[in-house]
């Protein structure tokens, strides 16, 4: 590989590890927020352990997601200065609206909402979860922002040797922007969903004590999921309006595209038309329960084949018809220097991703007892109900 | 429009040293203050309902060294490649430490995380240091050059110090001496200092190569509406976390 395959692979690698945690972040994160508030308002011990227990899964997820990002938000100066020196006026605004504003609040309110237990005034801590809700969902507006402007560079003259910006409410109303920005929120609610169905039905197969707990977070996946699966199909088809020309020439790209859109609709089916209609009894269909587990990594999958899809197309464009990826990477960049960087992160981030994705499945295992998650003073374990 | 921008960048990163500084000198004395585990655990839970508030500041000043100066980040960071690759894994590891350390009962496990706590902060302290000696020579220099590595190891007794002093004004009397609010103030300005010095002399080279007013414009109609939530929410993470009995509390999430 040469130095500009190099550099694509370590943006691809970490760009792709990323996404698999954010996804998850968007779908659990309203969900997570809804439960807290149902809990506020009744006090049922049901909802705060429902609160307790989902909310360790998406906060364990959240720390991969912090982390991958960071190498995100740093690598576009590392191997890809010559995109901010040729378009930096205008690809930077919605970059500096994500940390600055979005993403800046987003990490506080969650701090104050992870340490908050037993220390914030109910109604405050409920208004925290929510607020990293819209922060979350303004974090992915943004970064749509930025992406969609690769895609179709709206609101830009070439002035000189550089992009000057001329147009930010064209930035914000790029047709590459409004049609994939839903597709994305559908396509995080869909796994946060499927993530509940599948968590779910393991512990309803297992037969653990906690099945009230189970069945009703069964339905809400069930739910979550074809509301999510709805908008990501809606949306998606609706892309085809302003994609751009001769992007699914590229064969990888069309690959992609292909199975992704086979898979999902072959899910959609089965979510829309078996799953919902089944919602009120399917904790009893033991027999489903093994198929509902396996299909839960299935919107992962997914989720990295519209990427591929999207961002292979663009190629061999950084941005479309304006700047090549060669020309945007970094002048001097040896094959040296990305090979070593490459293998750290994907070394260090791809074990801690697994390292991650295993203290998941712990939690599930052990099930609502005791989670770390708002425990305020030691809670015992006990040993028969945890495993 | 270029000052107040200048100014709001100088903010973000004085700030990261001083908010973030703290955090990364508790990780550099886990090893020294913290001998047993319940030590450890202490000193974490006093600064971690900070931590979140406090790391995104760097994430800050480089969504603004991209949004502000876009003809400096790619010369900056791909300058620094080595460097920047370093501290980003340290960055990654001190986290990882946080988020797991109490993911898993037992020593063995938490002497791990609590171990890659300690070695980020100090891969990202001294990191610093370096970085700083590099941006004063106008990135024409090595940052591994004896000056720099004094420059380190300069940031990493400040944070460590800083760290010391956030201890003993959140959980008075636990670790050493109680200090004063005044204290902390004054520490986390010694631990902002080097950044100061940099960010003064590099003042005038920064607002030249500032984006174009159209640019700045933008931002400032984006992002200035919202810095009193900014900063009132700094503020709510503040006035909640404020250090009475129940500070260094365990179970602590991290």
């Amino acid at each position: 590989m040469d130095v500009l395959d190099l550099a694509r692979t370590q943006f691809a690698v970490t760009g792709s590890l990323h996404f698999l945690f954010v996804v998850l972040t968007l779908g659990l994160a309203p969900l997570v927020a809804i439960m807290h508030t149902r809990w506020a308002r009744s006090g049922n011990p049901l909802h705060e352990r429902m609160t307790r227990f989902w909310g360790q899964v998406y906060v364990v997820n959240y720390a991969l997601g912090i982390v991958t990002g960071l190498v995100m938000e740093f690598q576009f100066g590392l191997a890809w200065s010559g995109l901010s020196h040729y378009a930096g006026d205008v690809f930077g605004a919605p970059l500096a609206m994500e940390t600055l504003v979005a993403f800046f609040l987003e990490s506080t309110f969650l701090g104050l909402w992870i340490f908050g237990w037993g220390r914030l005034p109910r109604w405050a801590h409920v208004a925290c979860i929510w607020l990293v809700t819209l922060t979350a969902y303004g974090s992915a507006f943004f970064t749509m922002v930025a992406n969609s402007f690769l895609q179709n560079p709206a609101g830009a003259l070439v002035s000189g040797d550089r992009l000057a910006l001329t147009d930010f409410g064209a930035l914000l109303t790029n047709e590459a922007l409004v049609f994939s920005f839903p597709h994305v929120i559908g396509a995080g609610l869909f796994t946060g969903g499927m993530v509940l169905v599948g968590a779910s039905a393991y512990k309803l197969r297992r037969r653990a004590p906690e099945a009230e707990f189970f069945t009703r977070s069964l339905r809400t996946g069930v739910v979550t999921a074809a509301i999510g699966i709805f908008l990501t199909m809606g949306f998606g088809y609706a892309q085809f309006a302003g994609v751009q020309e001769g992007k699914w020439d590229n064969t990888g790209a069309a690959i992609a595209l292909g199975l992704m859109i086979e898979f999902g609709q072959l899910l959609g089916l089965i979510v829309l038309f078996v799953m919902l209609p089944m919602v009120r009894n399917l904790h009893r269909r033991r027999w489903a329960h093994p198929i509902l587990i396996v299909m839960t990594p299935l919107p992962f999958a997914l989720a990295i084949l519209g990427w591929v899809a999207r961002e292979v197309g663009r190629q061999p464009w950084m941005i479309w018809e304006k700047l090549t990826v060669a020309d945007a990477m970094s002048p001097g960049l040896t094959a040296g220097m990305v090979t070593a960087s490459l293998i750290a992160f994907t070394a260090v981030l791809g074990l801690l991703a697994v390292v991650d994705y295993v203290l998941i499945a712990r939690v599930i295992r052990r099930g609502p007892q005791a989670p770390d998650l708002g425990a305020t003073a030691p809670e015992t374990r006990s040993p028969a109900l945890s495993y | 429009m270029e000052m107040l921008w200048f100014v709001v960048f100088a903010l973000l990163l004085a700030g990261y040293f001083a908010l973030e500084g703290f955090d990364l000198g508790v990780g550099l004395l886990l090893p020294v203050l913290g001998r047993t585990r319940e030590t450890r655990d202490r000193m974490v839970a006093a600064m971690a309902p900070y931590v979140l508030a406090n790391e995104v500041w760097l994430v800050a000043v480089a969504g603004t060294l991209f949004g502000v100066y876009p003809l400096l980040e790619g010369r900056v960071l791909f300058g620094l490649y080595p460097l920047v690759v370093a501290m980003l894994l340290s960055w990654i590891l001190r986290d990882a430490g946080l988020w797991f350390r109490r993911r898993v009962d037992g020593p063995r496990w938490r002497g791990f995380w609590d171990a890659m706590i300690a070695f980020g902060s100090l891969g990202l302290s001294f990191g610093w240091g370096m970085t700083l000696y590099a941006a004063a020579t106008g990135f024409t220099a090595s940052p591994v050059h004896p000056l720099g590595l004094l420059l380190g190891v300069v940031v990493s007794l400040l944070f460590a110090l800083h760290g010391q002093t956030f201890l003993g004004w959140r959980a008075p009397g636990a670790f050493g001496t109680a200090r004063s609010g005044r204290a902390l103030l004054v520490s986390g300005l010694l631990a902002a200092l080097p950044a100061l010095g940099v960010l003064a002399g590099a003042a005038p080279y920064l607002l030249e190569h500032s984006a174009p007013s159209a640019t700045l414009n933008v931002l400032s109609v984006m992002v200035l509406p919202f810095a009193p939530v900014i900063l009132g929410a700094q503020v709510w993470v503040w006035r909640t976390f404020r250090p009475g009995k129940d500070a260094d509390r365990v179970p602590s999430f991290f």
